[in-house]
C-alpha cells in the first residue's frame, strides 16, 4: 500500500518536472533565437508516464486485443503451440482430477464431514448385534451398516447371473441422504424385498427405462421391488470408482456388516473416539467373545485428508500420483520450452516492428507487457483446450471397467479443485513460455550487437533442457516397462494357459447344510469331468489372485515340542486340485479320494516346511494345531505358488481337503483342465455347472484372465509412464528438430562457403549432425544425473529385483533418446548439405 | 518530420549521440541539443518530441543520471550525467555504429 502512495506522489512529481524541464529548454530556445518547436507537453507527459510503468492497466485491454491480431498472423506457431500445451495441459488436469477422484472425492451422502467408519475389537466388519449395540448407546445420531462384498444371483428370465450387490441395514438411505435420480431410497419400515440400483446396471440391463421403478426383479429366486435409481455420479463411501450393481437390505443372516455413523451436531471425531471406547467396554461385559472389543476401536474420517492420514493405501496411492504429478509435469515443462523456442524464433523476426514501437518511444515495459500477454493468451487457448481434453479422458476413463472382479465406475469430475489446478497451469505456461522470449526480443532490439550469438546460445540451453528433462521422464517410462516385462515373466506357480476357473455362488436358502454342499461339489466335478476335452477338475476354497485367506496360528511340534507362531496363506481343496494346477507335488501324495476320520490330513508347501517344520522331515510329521486335539499330519509336500501378487516373495501354504472342513460358505470354485485352448470351454463348463444347479450364479472365465488383476498395477504403470515418455521424447524432437532448422538456415552462407570452397557434402551433413551430437550429448549428461536421483523413490512401485539404479535403463535411454535426436537432427542436416552455394552466397 | 531538412536520425543512433555529448560533463537537456547541432556543424537538429522520451529511456536503463541544478542563468534545471554503465553501452553502440557507417560507405564508393 505504501509503495502505491510513493509511486503516487512520484508521479505527480514526475509530470511537474517534465513541465519545469520542457519550459526551461523553450525558454533557452527563445533566448537563443530558436523556433519554439511545435511539441506536444502533453505527449511528452504522456510517453513519460509509460516509461514509469502507470499506465500497466490502462494498456491491458489495448495489448490484449492487438496480442490477438498478431497471433493470428502467424497461424503455423499457434497451432502448434497450442497442440503442444494442450497436450500438456489437458495430460495434467486430467491425473489431477484421477488423482482428486481416488484421494479426495467425497461420497454422495449429506453432509459427508459429519459421516464417520467405526471399528469396533479391530474388526473392518461386526456382527448385527453389534451394530444395534453402538446404534442403542445413543453415542451417534445415528448408525448404519453395509456389506459391500456380495454376490447376488439375478434371474433376467433367461438365465442367472452373479451380480455385485451391497447388503445394508435398512436405515442407510434414510441416514445418510445424497441422490437420487428416479424414486427412493429404501425406507426403514420398506419390507425386506426392496432394491435400489446402480445407474450402471439400470442403463446396461433394465436398458435405462425410468419405468423400471415399481418394477420387480428377481434376485435370489426372490421378487424384489425396484423403489429408486441412483444417479451417475454416485459415490460409494468407500470410494475408488467402486460402483456395486444394486443396493438390498441385509438379507443373510450371517452377514457382518461395516459400520458407519453420523455424528451428533457439534461433536467431533475425538469426542466419538472417546465416547466409543466406553461403550466398547460396556459391549464387552454384555456380550463377552473371544476378543476385547475395546482393543482396536476406530472412529474415522471417510474423505479428506483425515481419511488419508488414517488408511495406509490411501497414502500408497497418494505417492502414486504425486509421482505421476512430477512427471506430468515434466512433460507440460517440455510442451513449454517447445512454445518458448517458436516464441523466440518469433522474436528474431519481430525485432524490426519492437525496434519501430521502442523508437516511437514505447517503454520497454510497455513491450514487455504486450509480449507476455501473446504467452497469455497462447497459455489460455492451450488451457481450454486441455480442458475439452480432460474431458475426453473423464468419458473415456468413465466408461472403462479394469479387470478386476469388482464393478468399477470413476468420475474425473471438473470441481473447483480442477479447475483452480488448471487456472495455475495456465499461469505457469504464460510465465515459462513468454518470460524468456520477451526479455529476450525487448534485450535484443536496444542492444541489436548482442543479438545473434546470443539467441542461439539460448535456445540450445533450452534445447538441452529439453532433453534433460525428457531423459528423467524416459527413465521413468524405461523402468515400468521392464517392470511389466518382468512381472508377465515371473510364473505365478500354476498352469495359466490350460486352465479355467468357475466361480459359484449357491443360493443360501437351499444350500444352508454342509452336507447338501458337499453332495453339489461331487456332482458337479462329475459333470465337468465327464465334459470330453477336461482332463481333470477340482473344487477349491479359494483361487489364488482372485481372494486370498491368511491364518496367524499357534502350532506345536510334539516331536521336538516346539511351538511356533505360523503365517500362512489357507486353502481346502478336492484331490485332484494339484494336478489340475499344474503344481508339482514334491513328495508325498495328494488327498485321498476319503481321508482317514481320526487324523486331519494336510499338504504343505515347501516354504512352510522349511520355515515351521524344521529339524526333522516334515512329510509324515504331525503337529497340532492352536487347541484342537486331533494332530494334524502332513501326507504330501507341494512347490509353492504366488498367491496375491506377481512380485511377492514365496510364502508359507497349507492345504486342507474341501471334503473334510465344514464348509460354510455358499460360494464355490472350480478348476478345469482343459486339452484344447481354455477359452473354448467357458461354453461347456458354464452348461455343465448349469446342469448340476440351475439356481446357482455362475462366472466362468480362463484363469489366465482371472490374474489380470496382479498384472494391473504394472500393466497401468507401464502403459501410463510409457504414452508419457512417448510424448515428452516427442516433444523434445520437435524442439531438437526447430532448433536444427533454425541453425541450418543461420550457416546457409558459412555452408556455401564451404561447399564453394570445395566441402563435401558429406561432412556439411556431419557437421550438422554433430553440433546436434553436442547438444544430445550435454542434455543426456545432465539427464542422466537428474534420473539417477529423481527415480529412486519408483522402487517402490517396482517388483521386487528390478532395482531404480540399474545402468541398463539408463543405458536403454541415452540410446533411445540419442537415435530419436539424430533422426530428429537428419532432415536439417541433409537440407544444409543440399544447399546450393550461388544461391546462399546471395542469401540475406 | 518531414519539414526538416535535417535527415532523419536512424532509431539508437540518438542514444549514441546523447551520450557522446554527455562525455564532456553534465549538461541540460537543452545543451544536450545544442551540442549535437553544433558538433554537427548544425547538419543535425534535436526535436525536445524525441531528446526527452531518449532522456527518460536512457535514465530508467541507467545509462544516464539526473540530477536537479541551477543553470547558468540562474534557474531551475535538469543536469543529466553519463553513468558507468552508460559509458559502456557507449562504447558498445559506437562499434556498432562504426562498422555500420564503414560498411555503408564501402557499399557506396563502390560502382554495383
Amino acid at each position: 500500500m505504501r509503495n502505491f502512495f510513493l509511486k503516487l506522489r512520484r508521479r505527480r512529481d514526475m509530470e511537474r518536472d517534465v513541465e519545469t524541464e520542457l519550459a526551461f529548454h523553450r525558454e533557452m530556445a527563445a533566448a537563443h533565437g530558436n523556433p519554439i518547436p511545435m511539441g506536444n507537453t502533453t505527449v511528452l507527459k504522456e510517453q513519460a508516464r509509460d516509461l514509469w510503468r502507470f499506465a500497466l492497466a490502462e494498456n491491458l485491454w489495448r495489448d490484449v486485443v492487438y496480442g490477438a491480431r498478431s497471433l493470428r498472423r502467424s497461424p503455423a506457431l499457434v497451432i502448434t503451440a497450442l497442440l503442444s500445451l494442450g497436450l500438456g495441459i489437458g495430460i495434467n488436469t486430467g491425473i489431477f482430477s484421477m488423482a482428486v477422484e481416488f484421494l479426495f472425492s467425497e461420497p454422495s451422502v449429506t453432509d459427508a464431514r459429519s459421516v464417520v467408519s467405526v471399528k469396533i475389537g479391530g474388526n473392518s466388519h461386526s456382527s448385527k448385534e453389534i451394530v444395534d449395540f453402538v446404534r442403542a448407546s445413543g453415542l451417534f445420531q445415528d448408525v448404519v451398516g453395509e456389506n459391500e462384498e456380495t454376490y447376488i444371483n439375478w434371474d433376467d428370465g433367461a438365465e442367472t447371473r452373479q451380480i455385485f450387490s451391497v447388503q445394508l441395514t435398512k436405515n442407510y438411505f434414510t441416514v445418510l441422504g445424497g441422490p437420487m435420480a428416479y424414486g427412493r431410497g429404501i425406507l426403514p419400515q420398506d419390507p425386506d424385498e426392496v432394491v435400489v440400483l446402480s445407474d450402471r446396471f439400470w442403463r446396461t440391463r433394465l436398458s435405462g427405462d425410468p419405468a423400471a421403478v415399481g418394477r420387480a426383479i428377481r434376485l435370489d429366486g426372490r421378487s424384489y421391488t425396484v423403489v429408486g435409481i441412483l444417479p451417475a455420479n454416485y459415490r460409494t463411501l468407500i470410494g475408488f470408482g467402486f460402483s456395486p450393481d444394486v443396493y438390498v437390505p441385509r438379507y443373510l443372516d450371517d452377514t457382518i456388516l461395516a459400520i458407519y455413523a453420523r455424528l451428533k451436531p457439534g461433536m467431533t471425531i475425538g469426542q466419538a473416539r472417546a465416547g466409543l471406547l466406553t461403550v466398547a467396554e460396556r459391549m464387552d461385559k454384555a456380550m463377552p467373545a473371544p476378543y476385547k472389543y475395546v482393543e482396536g476401536t476406530q472412529v474415522a474420517a471417510i474423505a479428506g485428508m483425515e481419511r488419508i492420514k488414517s488408511e495406509t493405501e490411501m497414502q500408497t496411492v497418494g505417492l502414486f500420483f504425486g509421482m505421476l504429478l512430477v512427471v506430468v509435469g515434466l512433460v507440460l515443462m517440455i510442451a513449454c520450452v517447445n512454445v518458448a523456442s517458436l516464441l523466440l524464433a518469433r522474436g528474431s523476426a519481430r525485432r524490426q516492428e519492437l525496434a519501430i514501437r521502442l523508437s516511437l518511444g514505447a517503454g520497454r515495459g510497455r513491450l514487455f507487457q504486450q509480449l507476455l500477454v501473446e504467452s497469455a493468451w497462447l497459455a489460455l487457448l492451450g488451457t481450454a483446450l486441455g480442458l475439452i481434453l480432460r474431458e475426453a479422458m473423464a468419458t473415456a476413463v468413465g466408461r472403462y471397467q479394469p479387470p478386476l472382479p469388482i464393478p468399477i465406475r470413476l468420475h474425473m469430475a471438473l470441481d473447483w479443485r480442477v479447475t483452480l489446478y488448471a487456472i495455475l497451469l495456465a499461469t505457469f505456461a504464460t510465465v515459462a513460455c513468454g518470460l524468456l522470449p520477451a526479455w529476450r526480443s525487448i534485450r535484443q532490439s536496444i542492444a541489436p550487437n548482442l543479438r545473434r550469438e546470443g539467441r542461439m546460445r539460448m535456445q540450445r540451453a533450452l534445447v538441452v533442457a529439453q532433453l534433460t528433462l525428457s531423459m528423467v521422464v524416459l527413465t521413468a517410462s524405461v523402468l515400468f516397462l521392464r517392470n511389466l516385462l518382468r512381472a508377465n515373466a515371473i510364473s505365478p506357480g500354476f498352469d495359466v494357459r490350460h486352465t479355467l476357473y468357475a466361480d459359484v455362488n449357491l443360493p443360501p436358502r437351499a444350500y444352508r447344510d454342509v452336507q447338501r454342499k458337499r453332495v453339489y461339489v461331487d456332482a458337479a466335478l462329475r459333470e465337468l469331468t465327464a465334459l470330453p476335452a477336461v482332463e481333470s477338475a477340482a473344487a477349491a476354497r479359494v483361487i489364488p489372485f482372485t481372494a486370498a485367506t491368511r491364518f496367524m496360528i499357534g502350532i506345536k511340534l510334539p516331536d521336538t515340542g516346539k511351538q511356533v507362531h505360523a503365517f500362512f496363506y489357507w486353502n481346502a481343496v478336492s484331490p485332484d486340485y494339484f494336478r489340475t494346477m499344474g503344481i508339482p507335488i514334491g513328495r508325498g501324495r495328494t488327498f485321498l479320494p476319503v481321508e482317514g476320520a481320526a487324523t486331519h490330513a494336510v499338504i504343505v508347501n515347501r516354504a512352510f516346511a522349511e520355515r515351521y517344520l524344521p529339524d526333522r522331515d516334515a512329510l509324515g510329521r504331525s503337529f497340532l494345531w492352536g487347541d484342537i486335539r486331533e494332530p494334524y499330519v502332513v501326507v504330501g509336500i507341494v512347490a509353492g505358488t504366488k498367491n496375491f501378487s506377481i512380485g511377492e516373495d514365496d510364502q508359507p501354504q497349507l492345504y486342507e481337503d474341501l471334503a473334510s472342513i465344514a464348509n460354510d460358505r455358499t460360494q464355490m470354485q472350480f478348476v478345469v483342465r482343459s486339452a484344447t485352448p481354455p477359452g473354448t470351454q467357458i461354453q461347456a463348463v458354464r452348461a455343465a455347472l448349469r446342469r448340476v444347479e440351475p439356481d446357482a450364479g455362475l462366472e466362468v472365465a480362463t484363469l489366465y484372465s482371472s490374474i489380470g488383476l496382479a498384472f494391473l498395477p504394472s500393466q497401468v504403470g507401464a502403459a501410463l509412464l510409457g504414452g508419457l515418455g512417448a510424448l515428452g521424447l516427442l516433444l523434445a524432437a520437435l524442439g531438437l528438430y526447430g532448433v536444427m532448422v533454425y541453425t541450418v538456415s543461420r550457416r546457409i552462407r558459412e555452408i556455401g562457403v564451404r561447399l564453394a570452397l570445395g566441402a563435401d557434402r558429406r561432412n556439411i551433413t556431419g557437421m550438422i549432425l554433430a553440433s546436434a551430437a553436442k547438444l544430445i550429448l550435454i542434455g543426456s549428461a545432465a539427464g542422466l544425473l537428474c534420473a539417477f536421483f529423481l527415480v529412486k523413490p519408483l522402487a517402490m512401485f517396482l517388483v521386487p529385483g528390478l532395482r531404480p539404479s540399474d545402468p541398463v535403463s539408463f543405458v536403454a535411454v541415452a540410446v533411445l533418446l540419442a537415435v530419436t535426436g539424430l533422426a530428429a537432427a537428419w532432415g536439417p542436416a541433409r537440407r544444409a548439405a543440399a544447399v546450393d552455394p550461388m544461391t546462399s552466397l546471395r542469401y540475406e | 518530420m518531414a519539414k526538416s531538412d535535417s535527415p532523419m536520425l536512424l532509431q539508437g543512433t540518438l542514444d549514441l549521440l546523447i551520450l557522446h555529448a554527455l562525455q564532456r560533463g553534465p549538461l541540460h537537456g537543452y545543451s544536450i541539443a545544442q551540442t549535437i547541432h553544433l558538433l554537427s556543424d548544425q547538419a543535425l537538429k534535436v526535436e525536445e518530441g524525441s531528446l526527452y522520451p531518449a532522456l527518460y529511456r536512457l535514465e530508467l536503463d541507467g545509462a544516464i543520471a539526473a540530477q536537479w541544478g541551477v543553470s547558468e542563468n540562474n534557474r531551475k534545471a535538469k543536469y543529466y550525467e553519463i553513468t558507468k554503465r552508460g559509458k559502456k553501452l557507449l562504447a558498445a553502440e559506437q562499434e556498432t555504429w562504426n562498422r555500420l557507417s564503414l560498411g555503408v560507405q564501402r557499399v557506396l564508393e563502390r560502382q554495383p
